[in-house]
């Protein structure tokens, strides 16, 4: 039977959950496909991983070695080639993340085979895969087919919903092919962001400024987001490129870069909607976007939009919420 | 230190419509504000902060038409010294990987300790083009840099993880690094300073100019097809508050006021 | 100091015969609040080398409101060397981040706001205004400002109102249309403000324009005075209003009882002494009583709009000009701060805002009144 492999990623003694949202999305496509899924587990003191994936796999093949440790995409790159030119999987899932961008495409290089990278999805046409993924900043869609099997994909984080599927996975171990130390790349350290004084990541409500604010070290734009963040009692955070230019410190920033949150209130002023911004914030109960531009992707995952300018609408939205205060 | 960096001239679509074109293969550019890659913009500033604290020579790339030039013209007037363009009718529906091979035949050839290409474009977001090219040479690479630090034959570099996590590596030279958005403050350069630059050397090249044939790229060469772009389906769509600022920011308070989110 | 071509400062700006007199540096409305100092500047400009200016931030506080240059008794010009100065720095690549986003904006999109250059025209959608490969007498230079910022987007929307009541006839270029450069060159933007002039007066010439009306001082003025090979004649749009209402053609009926104060835009009075066609529109509103400001027309005071400020930061202190003028007026009694300029319809609204004088006091651009006093 073919096999597809799920590459399993983990930091730091934790497996990420782009890992499960990839055992669980490839489930269908596997079917069509004929193929089991094997989760390709790769590390040094893993046995609790194996455990915690049992459920979510046919199988897991395992290949433990002190230089795979941490992640390091030279030594993941020899041992993966080595598995999938021994095993012919027919399809190789990696995640779209820091790790797989470092990873995958070297690793397709090497193969020679071929790659879509930051899928959303996947159809069989004709027997042949075609990814789904997302061009200029998610306004347009592409359909792009893969010329030979087998075939290799990078998935975006949380394009696919982690349900267990409670099977109960065989685990195989395989020796490490790994013979001498990798020497062209090494891990030396984990370096934390900055703390700063608040933390976003507990907020109930947040105020998220983007790129549509304009210069955010603008007193004046300042304190007209301040105003209503105060009167909401939320928090100001931000997308990238506020964090870029220095306006706002790096542990204000949401998203795949910076901080995963949840509040009740996620309200993004001229904020368009990139995933990597979405990607952190579209867990969030109630989700508001004021923006500009009516087809910024930001309206696809907010509750409630407002299409104009957020500098007219924000300064009464202040005086409303003060109203709405006062009145009870 | 010789360095060289790919950048790739792209349409700015933030805020513009994209509309499709009919044989549903690319979108229209008429009407799009087109420059420098953002992604690269910061990879040719590393480059030329590189070139500036230990001396030697940049060299600029890019895959693409006469107008790309633009963005070469500024990498030249930013302190690239000199700048390389690939064009050829054959490289039309290349994908990643074809890319790869082109950037390749025009470096091998070359002298180089660090090869810079942005981490991703802006346009397609493939985010594979560096690491890939790395393979082809036989270099190590690192993808979404945030800080490189050379020292003898090696750098120290940082590499962005999710959750504001970094990780810090020691990468062999000559490597490829792939640069992430906030590495530096890229500079100013004056149409005056792009003026003086056109005296720099730049040279357009075709395939058959760096050895490659028609068919190891284009979609004969390429590993992947483009079948067809399409506008998203909307799926979820928010429920838009019409009216004057006066009217949809009240509607909104209203709102907020009923789901129990406005602190009393 | 040698200027961005190599010449000197002394030569080129006929610096040699500078008194020192400080008329400059007393009448410069920022002097007084930043370090900004046009007397001194001129002599660092013949005593010192480059690299005197590099750390020079306050450059960036000029509104090139051109005062100085009105009060020089040698009729020199210290507001062009600080705008050499500023060229400089950009040379060398010494400029605030948002002049480096506004410039590269303009040389990307053709506007300094970072906007989309296919959105220009959306202001005017349902409009259905001519374009300018039909032809038309006269050629509507909208500008940057009206066309993107939302609450200026007003003053073009009222100006065709009143350019249809008065029968003008007009197109505009739509999304062709590219910043004057005005701004640009003020910002020391010299090659990039020869590259946009050189593109528009290709533009212009494309369509065969003869006459170009602009909303805004700030392009009447780099088209009438700074472009070279543009054939058209050009004017600020309160100069053709003003003939229309001459000529009977612009008939202002409905009354509007309001006390309207009028503040000078630099770019129209001191720079180009255009007083009396805004004050006749204004005051040919039925019902409406002008008020002069005590400093008014060549003594009038700069909004701190202009030379860049939109987007630059002033290392200035104290109280903005335009929050001043907002308090005066209110003193004075006005209700209604009339305004010519975008930069200065910005300017002040804000000030409204910042001195706390919302609803007792609005800013409209005499456009917007005159839509008043027709419909
Ligand atoms: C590996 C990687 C990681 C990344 N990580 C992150 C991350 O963690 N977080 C993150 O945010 N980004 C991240 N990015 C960047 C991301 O791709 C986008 O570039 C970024 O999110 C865009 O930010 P924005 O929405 O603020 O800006 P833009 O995309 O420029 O959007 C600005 C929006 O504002 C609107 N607007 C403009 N003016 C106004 C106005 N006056 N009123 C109302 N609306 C207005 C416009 O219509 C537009 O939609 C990452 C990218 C990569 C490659
Ligand atoms: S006003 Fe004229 S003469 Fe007097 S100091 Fe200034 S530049 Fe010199
Ligand atoms: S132009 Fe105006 S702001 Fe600039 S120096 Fe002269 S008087 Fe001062």
């Amino acid at each position: 039977m073919a096999e597809v492999f799920v590459l399993v990623e983990h930091r730091r003694g934790e497996l990420r959950d782009i890992t499960f949202e990839m055992l669980s999305g490839c489930r269908d496509l596997a079917k069509n496909l004929n193929a089991s899924i094997t989760a390709v587990l790769l590390g040094k003191n893993i046995d609790n991983f194996v455990e915690q994936l049992k459920s979510w796999a046919d199988k897991i093949l395992v290949v433990e070695d002190d230089k795979l440790e941490n992640f390091n995409a030279e030594a993941y790159q020899r041992v993966l080639s080595h598995l999938i030119k021994e095993r012919k999987p027919i399809l190789t899932l990696i995640g779209h993340t820091s790790f797989g961008m470092d990873l995958a495409p070297a690793l397709a290089a090497e193969l020679g085979i071929p790659l879509a990278t930051d899928c959303i999805g996947f159809e069989l046409q004709d027997g042949r895969l075609v990814a789904i993924r997302q061009m200029y900043g998610g306004k347009v869609n592409a359909r792009i087919s893969f010329k030979t099997a087998p075939y290799m994909a990078t998935i975006r984080s949380a394009a696919f919903k982690a349900e267990e599927p409670g099977l109960s996975a065989e685990v195989e171990k395989a020796p490490s092919p790994l013979t001498e130390e990798i020497t062209t790349k090494r891990f030396l350290e984990y370096v934390e962001a900055a703390v700063g004084e608040v933390d976003i990541t507990q907020a109930e409500r947040i105020v998220a400024v983007g790129r549509g604010v304009g210069d955010y070290s603008d007193e004046k734009v300042r304190s007209i987001i301040e105003e209503l963040a105060n009167e909401l009692g939320a928090v100001i955070a931000c997308s990238r490129p506020i964090v870029d230019k220095g306006w706002l410190p790096k542990d204000r920033q949401v998203g795949t870069s910076g901080k995963t949150v949840k509040p009740k209130l996620y309200l993004a002023l001229g904020i368009s909607g990139a995933f990597q911004h979405v990607a952190g914030m579209s867990a969030s109960e109630t989700i508001v976007a004021v923006n500009k531009d009516p087809k910024a992707p930001i309206f696809t995952v907010a509750d409630y939009g407002i299409v104009d300018d957020l500098f007219k609408v924000v300064p009464v939205l202040t005086e409303k919420v003060r109203e709405a205060k006062g009145g009870s | 230190m010789k360095i060289v960096v790919c950048v790739k001239h792209v349409p700015d679509t933030a805020e513009a419509d994209v509309v499709i074109t009919p044989d549903k293969k690319g979108i229209k550019k008429e009407g799009l504000a087109f420059g420098i890659n953002e992604w690269d913009e910061y990879a040719v500033e590393e480059a030329i902060l590189m070139k500036e604290k230990y001396g030697g020579e940049v060299v600029a790339i890019t895959i693409g038409g006469k107008e790309s030039e633009d963005t070469l013209r500024r990498c030249l007037a930013k302190g690239a010294d000199r700048a390389i363009r690939i064009e050829d009718p054959a490289l039309e529906g290349s994908d990643a990987y074809a890319l790869a091979k082109v950037l390749c035949a025009v470096i091998k050839g070359m002298e180089y300790d660090i090869i810079f290409t942005g981490a991703q474009a802006g346009d397609d977001g493939f985010g594979q083009v560096g690491q890939t090219l790395a393979e082809l040479l036989g270099i190590p690479h690192a993808a979404l840099v945030t800080k490189v630090e050379p020292q003898d034959g090696k750098a120290k570099v940082h590499r962005e993880l999710e959750g504001g996590l970094e990780e810090v590596l020691e990468i062999q030279l000559p490597a490829v690094l792939a640069v992430q958005t906030g590495i530096n403050e890229p500079r100013y350069v004056s149409i005056m300073g792009i003026r003086k630059a056109k005296k720099k050397e730049l040279k357009v090249l075709s395939l058959s100019d760096i050895g490659l044939s028609p068919d190891e790229v284009g979609e004969k060469g390429s590993l992947l097809t483009l079948e067809e772009l399409y506008i998203p389906p909307v799926e979820k769509m928010a429920e838009i508050l019409t009216g004057a600022p006066d009217e949809t920011a009240t509607k909104l308070a209203g709102i907020l006021d009923e789901r129990g989110l406005i602190p009393k | 100091m040698e200027t961005i071509d190599g010449e000197s400062f002394g030569e080129k700006y006929d610096l040699f015969v500078c008194l020192q007199c400080g008329k400059c540096t007393g009448s410069c409305p920022l002097s007084m609040r930043s370090q900004l100092s046009p007397r001194k500047h001129v002599r660092e400009a013949l005593l010192f080398d480059n690299e005197v200016v590099l750390d020079k931030e306050f450059l960036w506080d000029c509104t090139t409101c051109a005062t100085c240059r009105l009060r020089c008794p040698r009729d020199l010009q210290p507001v062009e060397v600080i705008i050499g100065m500023r060229s400089i720095l950009i040379e060398e690549a010494k400029v605030p981040a948002t002049v480096q986003e506004a410039l590269e904006s303009t040389f990307k999109n053709g506007n300094p706001w970072g906007r989309a250059p296919s959105k220009r025209d959306e202001w005017a959608a349902e409009l259905s205004l001519k374009s300018a490969s039909e032809g038309a007498e006269y050629l509507y230079y909208v500008g940057c400002t009206p066309a993107y910022d939302p609450r200026v987007q007003n003053v073009a929307k009222s100006l065709v109102r009143v350019f249809k009541a008065a029968g003008v006839d007009f197109a505009i270029l739509g999304n062709e249309e590219k910043c004057c450069g005005n701004e640009i060159r003020r910002m020391g933007e010299v090659g990039l403000f020869e590259m946009l002039m050189e593109d528009n007066v290709e533009i212009f010439e494309n369509y065969g324009v003869e006459r170009i009306v602009t909303s805004s001082p700030h392009c009447y003025n780099v088209f009438k005075n700074e472009y070279e090979g543009l054939k058209a004649e050009v004017f600020h749009y309160t100069q053709l209003l003003c003939e229309k209402l001459d000529n009977g053609l612009l008939k202002l009926t409905k009354e509007l009882k309001k006390k309207v104060i009028y503040q000078d835009p630099c770019f129209l009075g001191k720079q180009n002494k255009i007083f009396e066609e805004p004050r006749k529109l204004i005051s040919s509103i039925p019902g409406v009583e002008l008020l002069e400001y005590d400093r008014e027309k060549e003594r009038s005071v700069c909004c701190e709009g202009g030379g860049g400020r939109m987007w630059a930061e002033a290392t200035a202190t104290g109280e903005r000009t335009a929050e001043t003028r907002v308090k005066e007026a209110v003193a004075l009694g006005a209700e209604i701060i009339a305004v010519a300029c975008p930069f200065c319809m910005l300017t002040f609204e804000d000030a409204v805002k910042m001195t706390g004088y919302e609803g007792k006091i609005e800013v409209k651009d005499i456009s917007e009144l005159l839509v008043e006093a027709i419909e």
